[in-house]
């Protein structure tokens, strides 16, 4: 005979605003196998756990019943308790009476027989859990990040420096991110390259460190503590060992005229090529598109020319294999571009302001490279069409960000500030020219931010106007800005040289493809999800995987630092234990009723379902039916819902349970 | 696709008084293009620009009761009028989104309010539901050599989610239009500008400043006339465009076509059935250069 004590929660007034609670408890009370109920004002606080676990000693309880807010918010809380306490803690459910009534239910006589309903459902749940040992699985202590930005680089040394070993992953030739196209950083406009370079350096002399340039992630499997990361190491043509980096291929290819995405296409790079000259690894790579060798199978100067031998075009793709326990993900962002975008496209583009088509029209990071002393320029402020310094600048914020009919509802966080610090490098390069800049708010909440941003205004001498730009247009050779001062209410056009637009922070391209691969979740536009907005947010929900950067939302230098150094600890907590907890809900297979279908391993996401031989004391076989690996299984029940003749069942889940609650209603 | 497009006329009540030529046109075209063009039955004003300035209860129910109406003839909905247009999606819209106003105006026109029915403009017809082959394929005589400026002004595609005519701000498909019956487009700055719309009685100077833009830009870019798709935008690029050039001592000589008088002149029809000589701009001695008459 079960003895079930049910605990509902007000959660403050979340619940009982709109529930009355004691109604609950008096009503729940009375339903067969149900022991004890009482209701707490905070049922997760340290006096409602206690309460908990005095009433399981005291009344001898079976099972618990927490009707609260969602078992994803407190869940493992209470089970913990219930352990504390003595009880198998999978004998503990949570009613959720916030999220499903109290938060969407106006009239509070409904709300309450609702949540009467909702607790007698879980009432008959529980009844038939089971006492389930807690699953171990071993830990693997080598970390994998992905993408080696500073968010990667930072996370990387991080978890080397505390002696495990990091696989370090990078798309692109050379490791860096956009923080190495950088010219000045805000607020204290320290040279990008000069703070940067030294951790790329750090990277590639660690013995920690396996660096992977030109390679991107292939596959993923496995679970917290246990991952294979299939990575694809792109030919890059040229063998890392034996070349020593001395750059005479590149000097010598004769294709010498390939836009160099790093500088945003202004300067040029040879086929053969580091994307700049600070690129850890410095080894080049050849671009197989635009090689004259790969096109037409004649030139070979650079391997004519390399004195080690490390030149080799028969070089090919090739898959590795490595085992890790935890995964950080830090693949950066992108930018929004601005051109127009094709139909159907959630976001919308820019066709008005001419990007692409007026040349002096470009973006931030554009002006960045621009302004940075390695850049194509050398550090002069000069124009993409004809080489003239721009006298009249103007400057266009939120360019996409906070633009709902273009297709993103969101600040991109970095553009206010960064902006102020272009007006600032124009002015110390341009001593006689104007900015202007137009912008809707100006959002300064970092430590000396908004003091940045002042003296942008107050000493160097930029020229803010409230307002947007509805249109630029070229006009001999000048552009011409029409925009809205909404401050005084009138219109303004300036007659600019050059503009640049400060586009919104989007995730990297491919995104999405990669969060499939890993199993974690994103939202609408591709940032990848944390668990928790706000106490979890630098773990994704599925186990064993960590957010860094931008990849989670538009972030600056000292927050995705600090994101990373955070996601190393988080990794690290996880790899101070030799073996690892897991929660035992997983799938069991009734092998009397299994057919071998394998209906369940085709739709398994988790690759968990493997196939068992049944054999009779002869050694004859007698069938062969699925088993569901423990270890592997990530308890989503997928198999359950596909079985034909209903042999796999989900722990805690069970169709008896299912009926059995809705029985009860 | 070779059956017949039948469609619900809503001409609205400019193209019964100063733009009578955009009516004819547009009829005479529909004929020859054989796409069926059938009056809507007691039709009424729209409500304009001036009704949802005053009141916007009025403005809603002038436009779902004339949606009403236009349920009782088959076929999409079609307008040349860009602020007829506007107000009919407008309305439909405001009323999909809020169910408030929705039983506000169901009340006002004592009929539930149906928002099934398509409205679509003249240039949808042509370039989407006609399609541009079939178009290019009706083509008598090509328009080439004819350098056009397509005006869009503000009605046609803005704002963002109600018309859906095409992109916002950078759509193509007048040009498109034009590009198929053998027109030359030219690339300009001022096709999506403001007019001055009314403001040409109350307040004429600022028209005649925003106008003046207009028409300076098609001609730098090398226009030989403008095409717009809305009468009060015609009139003026056309009716004013005299006085602006008094008033700022230059010469435009734009004619300003109606789509409907350009597609059809490309379709073989004469200037009669086209009412080209409604026109204030004399668009005879051009037409007769590029040899289209």
């Amino acid at each position: 005979m079960s003895r079930i004590g049910v605990f509902i929660c007000h959660c403050g007034e979340n619940i009982s605003r709109t529930v009355d609670v004691e109604r609950v408890a008096r009503e729940v009370g009375q339903l067969p196998g149900v022991a004890f109920s009482t209701d707490y004002k905070y049922m997760c606080s340290d006096p409602g756990q206690n309460l908990l676990k005095k009433a399981i000693q005291e009344q001898k309880l079976s099972h618990v019943v927490v009707a609260a807010c969602s078992p994803r918010m407190h869940e493992r809380t209470f089970r913990k308790a219930v352990e504390a306490a003595g009880l198998n803690p999978f004998l503990c459910e949570m009613a959720n009476i916030r999220e499903h009534c109290s938060w969407v239910h106006e009239d509070k006589e409904e709300a309450t027989v609702k949540a009467v309903e909702i607790v007698g459902m879980m009432v008959e749940r529980v009844k038939k859990n089971r006492v389930l040992p807690t699953i171990t699985v071993p830990v693997t202590k080598r970390a994998l990040v992905i993408g080696g930005g500073i968010a990667g680089i930072q996370a990387a040394l991080d978890i080397a420096d505390c002696g495990h070993e990091v696989i370090l992953v990078e798309r692109e030739p050379s490791i860096g991110g956009h923080m190495a196209q950088l010219s000045e950083t805000f607020p204290t406009l320290d040279c990008s390259q000069c703070i940067m370079t030294p951790k790329m350096v750090d990277v590639a002399n660690h013995p920690k460190i396996k660096l992977y340039t030109w390679s991107e992630i292939e596959r993923v499997e496995g679970y917290i503590g246990n991952f294979q990361v299939t990575i694809k190491r792109k030919a890059r043509s040229v063998d890392e060992d034996k070349c020593t980096g001395c750059g005479v291929c590149m000097e010598k290819c004769p294709v010498r005229k390939i836009p160099n995405k790093f500088d945003c296409n202004l300067g040029m790079r040879p086929a053969i090529y580091v994307p700049f000259p600070q690129a850890v690894p410095n080894t080049p790579v050849i671009d197989r598109e635009n090689c004259i060798k790969f096109k037409t199978g004649k030139c070979g100067l650079c391997q004519k020319v390399c004195g080690p031998g490390a030149v080799d075009y028969e070089q090919e793709d090739i898959l590795i294999v490595e085992a890790v326990g935890a995964i950080v993900v830090a693949t950066g962002f992108d930018l929004y571009t601005i051109d127009e975008k094709p139909k159907g496209s959630l976001i919308k583009g820019y066709g008005e302001f001419g990007h692409g088509k007026i040349p002096d029209v470009v973006d931030g990071m554009t002006f960045e490279r621009l302004a940075s002393a390695s850049g194509p320029t050398g550090g002069k402020i000069l124009r993409p069409s004809d080489g003239k310094e721009p006298k009249q600048i103007v400057f266009i914020q939120c360019i996409g960000s906070r633009a709902r009919e273009k297709g993103i509802s969101y600040c991109s966080k970095v553009c206010c500030m960064y902006t102020a610090k272009h007006t600032m490098l124009y002015h110390h390069k341009v001593h006689d020219g104007q900015a202007y800049v137009f912008f809707m708010d100006a959002r300064t909440p970092g430590k000396s931010y908004d003091e940045f941003w002042r003296r942008s205004i107050e000493e160097e001498e930029a020229v803010y106007i409230r307002g947007m730009v509805s249109r630029l247009y070229q006009k001999g050779d000048k552009i011409v800005v029409m925009g809205s001062d909404i401050a005084v209410g009138v219109q303004v056009e300036i007659e600019a040289d050059m503009v640049v637009l400060a586009t919104a922070i989007q995730p990297q391209k491919g995104a999405d493809t990669l969060a499939q691969k890993l199993g974690i979740s994103y939202d609408k536009y591709n940032f990848y999800s944390e668990a928790h907005a706000k106490l979890r947010p630098v773990e994704c929900a599925t186990a064993g995987i960590y957010l860094a950067g931008a990849c989670q939302g538009p972030k600056d230098i000292p927050d995705t630092v600090s994101q990373a150094s955070a996601a190393a600890a988080k990794v690290m907590t996880l790899f101070s234990k030799d073996k690892l907890e897991r929660e035992p809900i997983v799938a069991r297979v009734k092998e009397a009723g299994c057919v071998g279908c394998f209906y369940c391993k085709k739709v398994c996401p988790y690759g968990a379902v493997e196939e068992k031989e049944i054999r009779d004391r002869q050694g004859n076989l007698i069938k062969v039916v699925a088993y569901v690996n423990p270890g592997v299984c990530g308890g989503c029940g997928t198999c359950q819902a596909t079985c034909p003749s209903k042999s796999v069942e989900l722990d805690g889940y069970t169709d008896e349970q299912i009926v059995a609650m809705i029985e009860s209603l | 696709m070779n059956s017949k497009l039948n469609y619900a006329y809503y001409p609205g009540c400019s193209l019964h008084a100063s733009a009578g030529e955009y009516d004819l046109s547009t009829r005479e075209l529909f004929k020859e293009l054989s796409i069926g063009l059938t009056e809507v039955p007691d039709w009424f004003c729209c409500g304009a620009t001036p009704a949802h300035n005053v009141d916007e209860l009025l403005s809603l129910s002038l436009c779902a009761k004339n949606l009403e109406l236009a349920e009782q003839v088959e076929g999409d909905l079609a307008v040349a009028c860009a602020a007829c247009f506007s107000r009919l999606k407008f309305t439909q819209h405001t009323l999909e989104e809020n169910a408030t106003k929705r039983k506000q105006v169901e009340k006002a026109i004592d009929a539930p309010v149906k928002l099934d029915g398509k409205v679509k403009h003249l240039l949808e017809i042509l370039a989407r539901d006609l399609g541009l082959e079939r178009l290019a394929a009706a083509v008598k005589k090509p328009l080439s050599g004819l350098k056009v400026a397509c005006y869009y002004g503000c009605l046609l595609t803005r704002p963002p989610d109600v018309p859906n005519l095409d992109c916002v701000e950078a759509p193509t498909i007048m040009e498109d239009v034009l590009k198929a019956v053998g027109a030359e487009t030219v690339a300009w700055t001022h096709r999506m500008e403001c007019c001055g719309a009314n403001f040409t009685l109350s307040r004429p100077g600022v028209v005649i400043q925003l106008t003046n833009a207009i028409l300076d830009s098609a001609k730098a870019a090398g226009a030989d006339c403008v095409m717009v798709g809305c009468p009060l935008c015609h009139g003026n690029l056309d009716i004013r465009q005299k006085e602006i050039e008094g008033v700022y001592s230059t010469s435009y000589n734009l004619p300003v076509f109606y789509i409907t008088q350009l597609v059809g002149l490309a379709c073989g029809l004469t200037a009669d059935k086209l009412g080209l000589g409604a026109l204030i701009v004399n668009p005879m001695p051009l037409l007769k250069e590029k040899q289209l008459l």
